[in-house]
């Protein structure tokens, strides 16, 4: 997951997915975007005051065939588990409503140390931002600070809940200053057998998060799962209806 | 000797085949996998010129780098059905579990509160004693209209010197849930499935059934007729007192 320091702007954080904290979003000159299928892209990291100060739009520049992230998410040197690869598009919102991030300062140092939890539970939308699905919920173990990056490292181990298509079960790096890939660990209902790999996107620390699932193992998606998503931008929206969960844009028996 | 013209043929350049080639390889040799000669080497018996078992093995191992790709499974040794297992795990209050830790300081049932815990595992007959259980729930939500609350949970389950077998997913004190199988280890090495929890008792006493696939036939003594649940449900005397002929091997405690 290398990644050219020139590109990446840091925030200086000392806590994950924090509801409270205000960052004031300086001014910085635009990122250089790189299309998904050659590396993470870099995407701004403002904890936005407000969801609408986004003053980067990245919807435009980001190419429709940056969802088939293949050269990441193909398996290397011609594994041939049975079944196709099935890519899932999800967006984590944290509202400030669920009580989320609980953060336990156990190492009870002043700084962000190995020792430090961090359970968590934000809302899920499809990747369309239509349709509310459920909910995430787990815990961040706290690794390392990392001044130089401005950041840290934790172990996040989580499940996605989608109502009655079941869950699944995710384990694997969560760095607050790039994006990473997480495993699929397993999963239940419509994601039975689940393998494969989760790409995670910050779009907002911490509140937007935009998750590409890699999924290998389980039969066909349903289609309201996998409408067409909206490119990752800081500024990305539920849908009106979604947020209220209006029976219409729920999927059955949403998880909250 | 078949294994040393194979492993010879890696000196000529070729990639060390995986264990799947070597056994491909065997197999197509006519030799059976512990490099003896096979009864009726099926594919020997063609009319061809004689060949060396150094250029055989060679052509072999060339040819077997290029018939594995179109083959749709590498797991076609392990059956592809799925494997019931039931097990009770009962907490008798000897294991200091749970240890709720109510680090959200909120006087009711929170984000932020964690209860590490440890219970008895039993077959699904009640017969025998597995091991134990161990692992993590994370409290997520405190759900006062359904009386309970909603947990991630992250554990395992040990079968002595059977293995273990980890999984994550939710649990609601107020109703039954599927848990993700994340994977195992001994006879449970590469499981994948899901897990059925049922309350019998809040908190003590929880019967599983666990959907499992990708791993060899489970031995008969895991696979007991199980005691349907019920909230008097109790291990037999001779498992609670981990007698040897009603545990498993070397059961984990």
């Amino acid at each position: 997951m290398a990644c050219s320091s020139s590109a990446l702007r840091t925030i200086s954080s000392s806590s994950v997915k924090l509801a409270r904290s205000s960052r004031s979003a300086s001014g910085s000159p635009p990122k250089t975007l790189l299309p998904f299928n050659l590396s993470t892209p870099f995407l701004p990291k403002l904890a936005a005051a407000s969801p609408s100060s986004s003053s980067q739009s990245l919807c435009s520049a980001l190419p429709r065939r940056s969802f088939s992230c293949k050269s990441q998410a193909a398996p290397a040197g011609g594994d041939s588990a049975p079944g196709k690869v099935q890519e899932l598009c999800i967006y984590e919102i944290n509202e400030r409503d669920r009580g989320s991030p609980a953060i336990l300062k156990l190492s009870q140092k002043p700084v962000n140390s190995l020792g430090d939890l961090v359970p968590f539970s934000n809302k899920l939308y499809t990747g369309d931002l239509q349709k509310r699905v459920g909910i995430t919920a787990g815990i961040c173990i706290l690794i390392q600070n990392k001044p130089e990056k401005k950041g840290d490292r934790y172990e996040a181990i989580f499940s996605f809940y989608f109502g009655d298509y079941g869950h699944i079960a995710v384990q694997g790096p969560y760095l607050t200053y790039e994006d990473t890939y997480l495993a699929v660990t397993g999963g239940s209902g419509i994601f039975e057998g689940a393998t494969g790999q989760v790409k995670l996107q910050q779009l907002i620390f911490p509140f937007k998060l935009f998750y590409t699932f890699y999924l290998k193992g389980v039969k066909d998606l349903p289609a309201e799962l996998l409408g067409k998503p909206v490119p990752p931008n800081p500024s990305v929206e539920p849908s009106p209806a979604a947020r209220a969960c209006e029976p219409n844009a729920t999927i059955a028996n949403f998880t909250d | 000797m078949a294994s040393a013209t194979i492993s010879s043929s890696n000196h000529s350049g070729l990639a060390s085949p995986s264990p799947s080639l070597r056994r491909q390889a065997k197999e197509i040799s006519g030799l059976n996998l512990s490099g003896q000669p096979r009864r009726n080497p099926k594919l020997t018996t063609t009319t061809r010129r004689r060949e060396t078992p150094s250029t055989r093995a060679a052509k072999l191992t060339t040819r077997a780098f290029f018939w594995n790709k179109p083959k749709p499974s590498p797991e076609a040794p392990k059956p592809a059905k799925v494997q019931e297992l039931c097990v009770y795990e009962i907490n008798e209050r000897d294991r200091g579990s749970p240890a709720f830790l109510r680090l959200s300081e909120k006087p009711v049932n929170s984000l932020g509160d964690l209860v590490p815990f440890t219970n008895k595992l039993y077959s699904g007959d009640l017969q025998r004693r597995l091991g134990v259980t161990s692992g993590l729930c994370v409290v997520i939500q405190h759900l006062p209209d359904k009386g309970g609350d909603r947990y991630e949970a992250i554990y395992s389950f040990y079968f002595g010197d059977y293995g273990h077998i980890s999984v994550q997913g939710p649990y609601l004190t107020y109703q039954d849930t599927f848990l993700a199988v994340t994977g195992g280890s001994g006879i449970f090495q590469g499981v994948s499935g899901t897990v059925k929890l049922q309350q019998i008792v809040f908190p003590f006493k929880l019967f599983y059934t666990f959907y499992l696939k990708g791993i060899p036939n489970l031995p008969a003594e895991l696979l007991g007729k199980p005691v349907p649940p019920s909230p008097g449900v109790e291990p037999s005397p001779a498992a609670k007192a981990c007698e040897p002929h009603a545990t498993a091997p070397n059961f984990t405690n």
